[in-house]
């Protein structure tokens, strides 16, 4: 990156302030139950999953232990200070919880709900504000889930991924921060961070991205988010950040017209939907619409390195299904990119690789089932080679119908194994910079979809982003492109 | 005039809207062109008003009740001596008549030279506050929405593309033997008020909504020819 997009030294004040909110070295937990299991309970669990290694205080009116752990009677009593709370109590309690740590808690996340959400219940969450402010604590939520950090070894859902990776996320709602891990996860994505701020009633989204943007361990950045209530501070952050990292987002309620009585034409002319995508063209964010466009593009950043000197655009195509691949010709030309035809020296060298008929030599390459069996499945690495021998595309989808195959008489070779390790090789020879995706179609069956998770688990640990259909990656790359673009008209 | 005592002038005295001859003087204490003009008290002043300015001449109503000035025959054209402007402001008072018994006199105008009418807006909105808004004039506006927007304080890169994002950019661009227009002098005018010293941030709360319609530029220059300023009156 350039020389404007460095972290300046005076960010390590905000990395500081920070970083006991994602890598606590003190946790407490008020709601964890002596009879039951409760959110706290639960939580107490996470933590032991996760190997948490700092000190777990669980807060109790009455119990002396909870979950096997010696229990405070409040956050003002406990051995030493806390670097995070975890609260799930009645909202009618939040406050004087809060009250009780008297400068003796950094964060407190609130998951309860029932504060701002509905007019009549406002007053409790300014009742919560004043009482974390007298008591110096920072809030996240009310309503909102957790973080999920595996650097700082905590999480609020079973099962999450230990190992870290780039990503940082901001959720506004708990449960599609659920959704983010999970599905993410899966797909191969890895986080460095996860926040969900609900109400943001105190912490809000433009703090949080402030950090991320600032984080060393977060190299991209998403977001969902239904409204930000302080536009302009969002708008500045975006503007100094200025491309160093892609921020993806996914925006809740952006077509709805504003409420505002325009008495001009601009004022008309100005939906909700039109100053968000100015927003995108302003700081080259990437605006998505839906959580499977939003994994598919947080999964390319996390994969494909931006090239600034050439906005992705020329895309070779490769792969079985041959109208798959021309409706997916039309969709990438939708999207802004091209699938432009080979010049005649490329055209020449497949020639010479003597394809079974049926074989399409010009892009999209459309190889029926009999080509793609070719040595094995290995001929995938030649013709590879032979398209970057003639010039360097600026991305490479291959695409394998995975039925074809698994559901086949013919079970010879491992033709996908082959197919996918050919390529690949091939990918790592090139010594131009295009960016290499893999598309593994599927039917849905148990058995198609179990050699899925095993080929796309191998391709990931390739380091190369697997897609579910062609049209995911058109928009991954049509995102890149979005953000390539930015880099490079602001140097 | 101070730009300030100008709006504050209108909200005490119950208006929304700066009208004409004010909107355009605060556009050209922002650096905006606008063509020479004069406020002639009635029909009678018309040889005094020919005398000053460089024909030809529009006429135009002045009035807080009419806002489409041209729908109600309010506005007159090509005036190219004493006689014929003291015609067009009788007939622009006998137009104007039904719909107001506000007349505030009649804006004389030099001509505009010949260019692409565009539109340049202010708005503010609900999240990110100022915004400006470029756009063909007419039916590209009206009819097609053809515009581009972007939040306020904007850079030279931000309003040239802008100019960019219009589908009938190439009509500004000389299309159909059209003349092109100076995409430097659109830039200079989206400056001047989305920019970081523009009008829509300097007059931040004071001003919520802008139209500068049309803006007609020519190969060298941008001038504004009507001016819509929508006050705050909270």
């Amino acid at each position: 990156m350039s020389g404007n997009r460095r972290i300046a030294a005076s960010e390590t004040g905000l990395l500081d302030r920070f970083r006991p909110l994602f890598e606590p070295r003190t946790y407490a937990v008020v709601g964890a139950s002596t009879s039951k299991v409760t959110l706290g309970n639960e939580m107490l669990h996470h933590l032991r999953s996760m190997d948490f290694d700092g000190a777990v205080y669980p807060i109790h009116p009455k119990a002396d232990e909870v979950e096997g752990l010696r229990a405070y009677p409040s956050l003002g009593e406990t051995p030493e200070p806390i670097d995070f709370a975890y609260i799930v109590v009645a909202a009618s309690q939040v406050p004087e919880t809060l009250a009780a740590a008297k400068g003796r808690v950094k964060y407190a996340l609130v998951v309860s709900s029932g504060f701002g959400e509905r007019e009549e219940s406002r007053g409790l969450q300014e009742e919560l504000l004043r009482a974390a402010n007298e008591a110096g604590v920072r809030v996240v939520g009310p309503n909102c889930l957790g973080t999920y950090c595996p650097a700082g070894r905590v999480t609020f859902i079973a099962g999450s991924a230990k190992d870290s990776g780039p990503v940082g996320v901001i959720s506004q709602s708990g449960g599609l921060g659920v959704d983010i891990i999970r599905r993410g996860s899966i797909r191969g994505i890895r986080f460095s961070r996860l926040i969900t701020v609900g109400n943001s009633a105190d912490l809000g989204a433009s703090d949080i991205l402030e950090f991320y943007a600032a984080d060393p361990e977060t190299k991209v950045i998403g977001m969902y988010a239904e409204g930000i209530n302080d536009g302009r501070r969002f708008f500045q952050i975006l503007r100094d950040l200025n491309g160093a990292k892609p921020v993806v987002l996914m925006k809740g309620g952006r077509t709805e017209q504003g409420q505002r009585a325009a008495a001009s034409h601009t004022g008309s002319l100005a939906s909700d939907e039109r100053v968000w995508l100015a927003l995108a063209e302003q700081t080259g964010l990437v605006l998505v619409d839906t959580l499977e466009e939003f994994l598919d593009t947080l999964l390319a950043f996390q994969y494909l390195t931006p090239r600034t000197d050439h906005p992705t655009r020329d895309v070779v195509m490769f792969g079985n299904g041959g109208g798959t691949s021309v409706l997916a010709t039309d969709f990438f030309a939708r999207t802004g990119l091209e699938v432009p035809r080979f010049a005649d020296e490329t055209v020449r060298r497949l020639e010479e690789m003597n394809f079974p008929p049926g074989t399409s030599i010009d892009n999209p390459i459309d190889a029926p089932g009999g080509t793609m069996r070719v040595d094995d499945g290995r001929v995938a690495g030649r013709i590879v080679d032979a398209v970057y021998a003639s010039g360097t595309p600026d991305a490479f989808v291959m695409h394998i119908n995975l039925p074809v195959f698994q559901v086949s008489y013919d079970q010879g070779a491992d033709y996908t194994g082959h197919l996918v390790e050919s390529a690949l090789e091939a990918q790592h020879r090139a010594s131009g910079h295009t960016h290499f995706a893999l598309v593994l179609r599927s039917d849905g069956s148990i058995e198609v979809e179990e050699r899925k998770i095993a080929d796309r688990r191998n391709a990931q640990a390739l380091g190369v982003p697997v897609f579910d259909e062609l049209p995911n990656v058109a928009g991954a790359l049509a995102a890149l492109r979005h953000y390539e673009r930015f880099l490079q008209k602001h140097p | 005039m101070d730009v300030n005592a100008c709006i504050a002038d209108a909200v005490s005295s119950g208006r929304d809207t700066l009208d004409e001859g004010n909107g355009k003087k605060v556009l050209g204490s922002f650096g905006i062109k606008v063509p020479q003009s004069l406020l002639v008290p009635g029909p009678d002043a018309a040889g005094d008003a020919f005398s000053q300015l460089q024909a030809p001449l529009v006429a135009k109503i002045v009035s807080p009740d009419i806002i489409h000035k041209s729908d109600i025959g309010g506005v007159k054209v090509g005036l190219d001596s004493a006689e014929s402007l003291e015609q067009a402001l009788r007939e622009i008072e006998t137009a104007a008549k039904p719909h107001t018994d506000n007349i505030g006199g009649y804006l004389v105008e030099e001509m505009a030279p010949k260019g692409h009418e565009v539109v340049v807006g202010g708005s503010t909105d609900q999240t990110f506050g100022p915004i400006v808004m470029f756009g063909l004039g007419g039916i590209f506006v009206e009819v097609l929405a053809d515009v581009a927007f972007r939040i306020c304080p904007i850079t030279t890169l931000d309003a040239q593309e802008m100019i960019d994002e219009l589908k009938t950019v190439k009509l500004l661009r000389g299309a159909r033997g059209g003349i092109v227009a100076s995409e430097d002098a659109i830039v200079d005018t989206l400056m001047k008020v989305g920019g970081e010293e523009g009008m829509m941030l300097a007059l931040e709360g004071k001003v919520t909504e802008i139209d500068i319609n049309p803006l007609i530029v020519s190969e060298s220059e941008a001038v504004a020819v009507d001016a819509r300023f929508v006050l705050n009156k909270d």
